[in-house]
C-alpha cells in the first residue's frame, strides 16, 4: 500500500541526528579519553584511529580507581550511596506503590497525581525546599531542638552523608514509585484470588505470588534510578559542599571545571559508562531470561 | 461489461516460510454472495485482503471484470472493505465516515450530500449522521461501516467477519438483512466467516477452505449434503465419521464394512477399496426400537445420552462398531420411545451414507467422537 | 498460639498493643499502608510547598516567616526576578531553549516513531536501539560527550545556545517516538486501511486519517518536550557558554550553593508553575481529542501511561 521507502524515509532525519549528535560525541568521548595531551597548551588531542589509541590515560584512571588508588574511595562512597539509597527507595516506594495500585480504590487517581507530580517539579527546586529546611535556622532543626530531640542545632549542610543520601532518596524516589505502580497495577487480580482460594493466608499470597511477579518491574525501577544516581553530581553539592561526600560524577565535573583534565575527565566517564553499560547488560538479561520463561509458563 | 465478475488464478501468499494461500483457483459470478468458509488460519482472511489490495500475492492473478488487479494499490480498486471491527474512523462522525471515500473521489458536495444519506437510508441508520462511531452499538457500527463501502457503488463488496463481534440473536438478525440487501443491491458479495451455520445461510456459493487451500466448492446444499473430503464433511455440521474397510462397487453401491458389519455406501467415493471413512448426517439416521425387522444398514446400538436442544433432541447411541453416533431427532412435543440405556437399532439409509478416502496426511480433521460435538456445529 | 491456661488471662490492655493492632487491622485492609502512602505523599510534597510559600516572604529570609510580599516576584527593585538582569535573562533562555526544543524535536520525533513502527527491513533494528539509547544514558555521560563534541569536532559550534538547542533536542527526541509510538500501536493498521480501502491515496490516508489521529500523542509529548527542556540542568550547565546563557535550573543550582535569597524561591515557583501547567495541557488536550474512543469506564491515565519501550 505504502511505498517501500517510506519508512526508512521518515525515520531517516531522526537517525542521522542521533548518529551525529549521540553517536559522534560518545565516539568523541573515547576518543579524547584514548588520546593524548598537549604538553605545550595542556589541551586534549583526540585520537580518532582505533590502532593509534592511548591507553596511557585509561590505564591511569583504572589504576586511580583501583584499590590504593586515589579514587578508590570517591568509588566506593559511590557504590555505598546508591546502594542504600537504592534499598531506602525500594522500602518506602513499593509499599506506597502497592498501596496505591491495589488498595487505593477511591482515592487512587488522587493519590496518581500527587505521586507523579514531583516527577515534574524541578529538580532542583526540590533540593532547594531541603536546603531551606535544613539551614542551620531552617525547620527541621528548630523543630527537633524545640521537641528536645537535638540540644542545639546541626549542621546538616556541611558534609554529612546522611544528608546527601537523604536527598539522593527524595529526588529519584518518585522515578521508582511510577514503574513499580505500573507492574503493581498489571498483575491479574485472578491470580491473587485464585491463591487466596488455594488456601494462602494474605500475607502469603503477597510473599509468594505478588513478589515475584513484580519482580521484573522492581529491577526495572531500580535500574531506573540507579544509573541517573551513579552520575549524579549535583545532589551532593547541593546539600553538602564537601569533598567528603563526593560521588564520581563530581569527580568528572571537578576534572572537566575544576582545572580542566579533559582527558582525565573523559577516561573517568568511560570507566563509568562501561560499568553501567554492565548493569544495564545485567538487567536485560534478566528480563529476557523471565520473559522466556513467561512464555513458556 | 459484466459488473463484479472476479476470478483468482493460482493465487498464492508466503510469509517467510508459511504458505497462508497455496494456489487457490476461484471464479465468482457477479452479483453472487459467494463465501470463504474455514478454521482459523485458513488462509481466508489473507485471499480476502489480497483481493482487497492490503497484501501482494506471492504468485498468481486476481481478474476482477477481466482486468487483473494484483498490484493496483487499494486505493484504485473498485472494490471496498467492511471489515472484521468495523474500522470507523473515530475522529469523524457518522455521515463524515460514509462521505469520506466520495470526498476523497473529489465529488460535488450535493452529490456526497445525497449518496451519503440515501447510503444511511439503505441500512436505516436515517438520523444519526452527527453521532460519533463510540457512541453507537455494535449493530448500528456495522451498518455505518456497510454504507461507507456501499456508498461508493464497488463492483465486489468483501467483508470480514463482520458479524462477529455482535451476539447471537443480532447476528441472525443482520444475517438476513444482509442478505436482502445484497439482493437489492445486485452487488457481488466476498463474506469470510468460520461460522459454517452463517454461510450455509447466506450464501449462493461457498467455498470451504483448509490449510492455504481449497476444498470444495459448490452451493450450500451441495457441500452440505455431499462433502467431497473428510475435512469438509466434518467441518460442516455433525458427521458422524466411523472407520471401514471399503470393498469396491457393486450396483452402484460401495460395500463397506465397519468392525464386523457389512454395510452398503450410496454415495461420495463408490469404487474406493481400502481403508476409508463413512460419514452420515444425524438427521439421516433412523432410530429403530430392537425388536423391529431387521434389514440392510442396521446396527445394533444403545442409547447413551439424549440431549434436549430446543427444537431437536440429539440421540448420542453407541452401536455395535464401537462408535458413538449423533442423532438428530426433530421435537414434535411427543414423548421418545426410549432413553438412557435403551437398547436400539440404528438404520443408516443407503442413499444418506457416504463413503470417502482419508486425506494423504492421514489428518481428516480432527476425528472425534459424536458425543463430543456439541448442538451447533463447530466453528 | 493461645492456649487454654491463656484464656483465663486478660488481653494486654497497653497503650501500644492496641495502637499495633489497629494499626495491623487483621480483618481489614492493613492500615498502616496507607498512613505510609499519605505520610510518603506529604513528605514529597510540602517541603515543596514552603519552599513556594518562602517566595512570598517579606524579608530577605528563606527560614523565617515575617508576612507576605510579592517583592521577590516584582516588587523589589533589585533583587527581584522581575527586576535582577540575570533572573529575568535565566528565564528567557530558558523559555528559548524549551520552545526551540519543542518546535524542533516534535516533528523530527513523530516522523521517527511512525517510520520506526512501519520500518522492518534491514536497519530497522539498530535504529530503534539507537533511539532508545538516550533514555538510558546518565545526563553526565551525555553533558561530556556533547561538550566535548562542541570543543573538539564541531568547533564552529562550540558552547553556547546553539550547543544548548542542539543538546536538548537530542535528548528530547526519545520521549517524542516513545509517547507517539505508544498511541500508533493503539491505532493500527486499520484505519490507514479503510481509507486506502475507501479510495484515500498514500499521502491522503497519512494526513486525513493517521495525523489526525495522532495529534493527541503529537500534542501530549510536545507538552512533554517543554516541561524536560525547561526542568534540564545537566545538558544546559555543560553546554553554556557562561553568564548569558544560563538557564534558570543552572542559575537556582550556582544560588543555592551560594546565598540563595527568597527570589531564588520565587524564580523556581515559576517554573514549576510552567512545567505543570505545560503537562497538564497536555493532559487535557489528550483526554479532549480521545473522548471519542473511549468507552465509559476506560481511564486517560492508563491510556497515557502505555508508553511502549
Amino acid at each position: 500500500m505504502y511505498r517501500r521507502w517510506l519508512w526508512p524515509g521518515f525515520a531517516l532525519p531522526g537517525v542521522v541526528w542521533l548518529i551525529v549528535l549521540f553517536v559522534v560525541p560518545f565516539y568523541t568521548v573515547v576518543a579524547v579519553a584514548l588520546g593524548t595531551v598537549d604538553p605545550i597548551l595542556f589541551q586534549p588531542v583526540p585520537i580518532w584511529n582505533p590502532l593509534e589509541w592511548n591507553v596511557g590515560w585509561l590505564n591511569e584512571v583504572i589504576h586511580r580507581l583501583g584499590p590504593g588508588g586515589n579514587l578508590t574511595d570517591v568509588a566506593l562512597r559511590t557504590l555505598q550511596y546508591v546502594a542504600i539509597s537504592l534499598v531506602l527507595s525500594l522500602l518506602i516506594g513499593y509499599p506506597v506503590a502497592y498501596y496505591i495500585a491495589r488498595l487505593a480504590g477511591r482515592t487512587k487517581a488522587l493519590l496518581l497525581i500527587l505521586v507523579i507530580a514531583p516527577l515534574w517539579i524541578n529538580y532542583l527546586m526540590r533540593m532547594l525546599a531541603w536546603v531551606n529546611l535544613l539551614a542551620p535556622d531552617g525547620y527541621v532543626n528548630r523543630f527537633l531542638t524545640y521537641t528536645h530531640i537535638l540540644s542545639e542545632p546541626r549542621d546538616w549542610l556541611g558534609g554529612r552523608p546522611s544528608t546527601v543520601i537523604l536527598a539522593l532518596v527524595y529526588g529519584y524516589i518518585p522515578f521508582l514509585i511510577l514503574p513499580l505502580f505500573a507492574a503493581l497495577d498489571r498483575i491479574d487480580k485472578s491470580h491473587l484470588e485464585a491463591a487466596r482460594d488455594l488456601g494462602a493466608s494474605r500475607f502469603s499470597t503477597f510473599v509468594h505470588v505478588t513478589l515475584p511477579l513484580s519482580k521484573v518491574g522492581i529491577l526495572g525501577g531500580a535500574v531506573l534510578i540507579a544509573l541517573p544516581m551513579f552520575g549524579d553530581y549535583y545532589t551532593p553539592n547541593i546539600v553538602s559542599g564537601a569533598p567528603q561526600t563526593s560521588m564520581i560524577g563530581n569527580q568528572i565535573d571537578l576534572y572537566f571545571h575544576g582545572g580542566p583534565q579533559p582527558t582525565i575527565g573523559a577516561a573517568i566517564t568511560i570507566v563509568l559508562a562501561a560499568f553501567l553499560t554492565l548493569l544495564m547488560g545485567y538487567y536485560l538479561w534478566t528480563i529476557h531470561r523471565a520473559t522466556r520463561e513467561a512464555r513458556t509458563a | 461489461m459484466a459488473r463484479g465478475e472476479i476470478r483468482l488464478i493460482g493465487l498464492t501468499k508466503r510469509f517467510a516460510e508459511v504458505t497462508a494461500v497455496d494456489h487457490i483457483d476461484l471464479d465468482i459470478a457477479p452479483g453472487e454472495f459467494f463465501s470463504l468458509l474455514g478454521p482459523s488460519g485458513c488462509g481466508k482472511t489473507t485471499t480476502l485482503r489480497m483481493i482487497a489490495g492490503f497484501e501482494q500475492p506471492s504468485e498468481g492473478r486476481i481478474i476482477l471484470d477481466g482486468t487483473d488487479v494484483a498490484y493496483t494499490p487499494p486505493h484504485k480498486r473498485n472494490v471496498n472493505t467492511v471489515f472484521q471491527n468495523y474500522a470507523l474512523f473515530p475522529h469523524l462522525d457518522v455521515f463524515d465516515n460514509v462521505a469520506f471515500g466520495l470526498r476523497r473521489a473529489k465529488r460535488p458536495k450535493n452529490e456526497v450530500k445525497e449518496r451519503a444519506l440515501q447510503a444511511l437510508a439503505l441500512v436505516q441508520l436515517g438520523g444519526l449522521e452527527s453521532r460519533k462511531p463510540s457512541q453507537l452499538s455494535g449493530g448500528q457500527q456495522q451498518r455505518v461501516a456497510l454504507a461507507r463501502a456501499l456508498v461508493l457503488n464497488p463492483s465486489v463488496l468483501l467483508l470480514d467477519e463482520p458479524l462477529g463481534a455482535l451476539d447471537a440473536k443480532l447476528r441472525k438478525t443482520l444475517q438476513i438483512e444482509l442478505k436482502t440487501l445484497q439482493r437489492e443491491v445486485g452487488i457481488t458479495f466476498i463474506y469470510v466467516t468460520h461460522d459454517q451455520e452463517e454461510a450455509l445461510t447466506m450464501s449462493d456459493r461457498l467455498a470451504v477452505m483448509n490449510g492455504g487451500q481449497v476444498e470444495q466448492i459448490g452451493a450450500p446444499q451441495d457441500v452440505y449434503e455431499d462433502p467431497e473430503t473428510l475435512f469438509v464433511a466434518d467441518f460442516l455440521g455433525v458427521s458422524n465419521l466411523m472407520d471401514a474397510t471399503a470393498q469396491g462397487a457393486h450396483d452402484g453401491r460401495c460395500r463397506v464394512r465397519a468392525d464386523t458389519f457389512e454395510l452398503a455406501a450410496g454415495s461420495g467415493a463408490i469404487d474406493v477399496t481400502g481403508p476409508a471413512k463413512i460419514v452420515i448426517r444425524p438427521e439421516r439416521i433412523e432410530l429403530e426400537s430392537r425388536e423391529a425387522a431387521s434389514g440392510p444398514n442396521r446396527l445394533p446400538g444403545m442409547v447413551e445420552r439424549l440431549v434436549y436442544v430446543g427444537a431437536a433432541v440429539q440421540v448420542i447411541v453407541r452401536v455395535a462398531t464401537g462408535d458413538a453416533l449423533q442423532v438428530l431427532v426433530p421435537n414434535t412435543g411427543k414423548s421418545l420411545p426410549y432413553q438412557q440405556g435403551t437398547p436400539v437399532q440404528v438404520h443408516l439409509p443407503v442413499e444418506a451414507l457416504r463413503v470417502l478416502v482419508a486425506d494423504e496426511a492421514g489428518e481428516a480433521g480432527p476425528a472425534k467422537d459424536a458425543a463430543l460435538a456439541e448442538a451447533s456445529g463447530r466453528d | 498460639m493461645s492456649s487454654v491456661a491463656d484464656a483465663s488471662v486478660a488481653p494486654r490492655a497497653s497503650a501500644w498493643g492496641r495502637f499495633r493492632r489497629w494499626l495491623a487491622n487483621p480483618w481489614g485492609r492493613p492500615r498502616f499502608l496507607p498512613l505510609l502512602t499519605w505520610g510518603y505523599v506529604a513528605w514529597s510534597i510540602v517541603p515543596v510547598l514552603i519552599a513556594v510559600q518562602f517566595s512570598f516572604n517579606a524579608t530577605r529570609s528563606r527560614t523565617n516567616w515575617e508576612g507576605f510580599s510579592t517583592r521577590w516576584y516584582w516588587g523589589d527593585p533589585v533583587d527581584s526576578v522581575w527586576h535582577d538582569p540575570t533572573l529575568r535573562n535565566a528565564l528567557v533562555q530558558s523559555l528559548k531553549l524549551a520552545v526551540a526544543d519543542v518546535v524542533i524535536a516534535t516533528p523530527i520525533g513523530v516522523l521517527l516513531a511512525i517510520g520506526l513502527a512501519r520500518w522492518h527491513g534491514r536497519g530497522s533494528g539498530t535504529s530503534n536501539f539507537l533511539m532508545l539509547f538516550p533514555l538510558v544514558t546518565p545526563e553526565i555521560v551525555m553533558g561530556v560527550s556533547l561538550l566535548l563534541v562542541f570543543t573538539e569536532v564541531f568547533t564552529f559550534i562550540g558552547t553556547g545556545t546553539t550547543a544548548q538547542i542542539l543538546g536538548h533536542v537530542t535528548f528530547s527526541i526519545s520521549y517524542v517516538v516513545v509517547i507517539v509510538r505508544g498511541r500508533l500501536f493503539s491505532i493500527g493498521r486499520q484505519f490507514e486501511e479503510a481509507a486506502a480501502d475507501l479510495g484515500a491515496s498514500p499521502t491522503a490516508a497519512l494526513t486525513r486519517v493517521l495525523l489526525p489521529l495522532l495529534m493527541p500523542a503529537i500534542v501530549a509529548s510536545a507538552a512533554v518536550v517543554f516541561a524536560i527542556s525547561i526542568d534540564d540542568f545537566v545538558i544546559s550547565q555543560w553546554l553554556s557558554s557562561g553568564g548569558e546563557t544560563d538557564t534558570v535550573p543552572v542559575k537556582i543550582y550556582s544560588a543555592t550553593r551560594a546565598a540563595p535569597l527568597p527570589s531564588t524561591n520565587a524564580i523556581a515557583s515559576i517554573m514549576m508553575v510552567l512545567t505543570l501547567a505545560s503537562i497538564t495541557l497536555g493532559f487535557l488536550v489528550w483526554r479532549a481529542f480521545t473522548r471519542g474512543e473511549r468507552r465509559a469506564g476506560q481511564s486517560v491515565v492508563k491510556d497515557m501511561g502505555a508508553l511502549e519501550i
